[in-house]
């Protein structure tokens, strides 16, 4: 018995990708395990532009509702994407190590719908009492690149050219050509 | 060219690594990425998530008795890790904020490129941070001996951690951390000293 490296070095057969997922030409996905919490019933569910490497510490955790879209030549290290409803990134982006970047807290904010939640959501509690939740589109525009650590919360614009700074928890749109920075962060425009 | 007794990952641990007595490596993974040197000294813990992400000219060395829990260390220059020092979960040490692995740094990627066949080889130079001089070296980067480094903190290229510190977890450092002190927060600034 032995261990195929290929598994997790980039050399697996594309092929076993559900079908909703639409590969640009010569895009590289270092392991299938990015794949493992995918569960996007839309057609295409995923679209990656040419070109495009993903690395493998990155996760596409789709929703069944979730359409997940990012521009050609862009490169994805370590970004774990959170998306219930709709993530768009443009081209040339670049996703650092250790990033997060969701389009929903995916639970309800008021406390007493926390509460429902969190029983409905218990290993034997019926998914189907779950209260609705919010969720909010985000974009990272092209050429942004968003820095080691960072966090993307929902609803946020990154606008093209941006940096998101390492460490950064974005709540609020970033202009195009500025940076963000630091916990909460913080705009600066250059 | 060895294999560690206890690996999954069916490849050596690379000829430019070299690990010092009574030393525990959790994987040759760690280095799948790797095009750099590795000096580890004897009785280190380098444990799960560290993966040392070297560019040709990264150079890394690290004293005895040091406790890496998991780190992902990305550059092209040289870093220096003193003795008992500590590096808990998740900390990234880069040299840019932007870091990517390296160009052609995977065994698939190595494996095509031989080929000619990798897709970011194909295309020239990949786009973003190391775009423009991919192989540029990279600033130092210093941790002094004793230093802690908190959970999910960075560490860039510059920075220079002194002996005894403590960084605190999710700090961004980029610059001096003077021996003994504290440094906290995003952007972080020292609280003890």
């Amino acid at each position: 018995m032995s261990f195929d490296d290929r598994e997790v070095t980039g050399g697996w057969d594309h092929s076993r990708l559900p079908g909703n997922v639409q590969l640009g030409r010569r895009c590289w996905i270092e392991r299938p395990q990015t794949f493992e919490r995918f569960r996007s019933t839309r057609d295409p569910g995923l679209v990656l532009g040419d070109d495009v490497n993903v690395y493998g510490w990155t996760v596409f955790n789709l929703e069944p509702d979730a359409v997940l879209t990012v521009g050609e030549r862009s490169v994805l290290v370590g970004a774990v994407f959170m998306c219930s409803e709709r993530i768009e990134l443009g081209h040339d982006v670049v996703i650092s190590y250790g990033v997060t970047i969701a389009d929903s807290d995916f639970h309800p904010s008021d406390p007493g719908l926390r509460r429902r939640d969190a029983e409905a959501s218990a290993p034997y509690g019926d998914p189907a009492g779950r209260p609705p939740v919010e969720s909010r589109p985000g974009s990272i525009g092209d050429g942004a690149w968003i820095g080691i650590g960072a966090i993307i919360l929902k609803g946020v614009s990154i606008g093209t050219g941006a940096r998101v700074g390492a460490g950064a928890v974005v709540s609020r749109s970033v202009p195009a050509g500025a940076r963000a920075e630091g916990n909460p962060a913080r705009v600066i425009e250059v | 060219m060895s294999f560690l007794e206890h690996d999954w990952f069916p490849r050596p641990v690379p000829d430019d690594v070299v690990v010092g007595e009574r030393t525990w490596l959790y994987s040759a993974y760690a280095f799948h990425h790797s095009r750099g040197a590795v000096r580890i000294g004897a009785d280190c813990g380098i444990y799960h998530g560290t993966h040392f992400e070297l560019g040709p000219g990264g150079e890394v060395e690290i004293g005895d008795f040091c406790t890496i829990v998991g780190a992902v260390i990305a550059t092209n220059g040289p870093l220096w890790i003193g003795d008992h020092t500590f590096v808990a979960h998740e900390v990234t040490i880069a040299a840019s904020e932007f870091a990517v692995p390296p160009r052609g740094g995977s065994l698939e990627a190595r494996r095509r490129q031989v080929r000619g066949q990798h897709p970011a080889e194909e295309g020239g130079d990949r786009a973003g941070p190391l775009g423009a001089t991919p192989d540029a070296p990279d600033a130092p980067i210093a941790i002094g001996s004793g230093a802690w480094i908190g959970a999910r903190a960075v560490i860039l290229a510059g920075a220079r951690v002194g002996r005894d510190a403590v960084v605190g977890a999710g700090a961004v450092i980029a610059g001096e951390v003077p021996p003994g002190a504290t440094a906290v927060g995003n952007p972080a600034r020292i609280v003890g000293a």
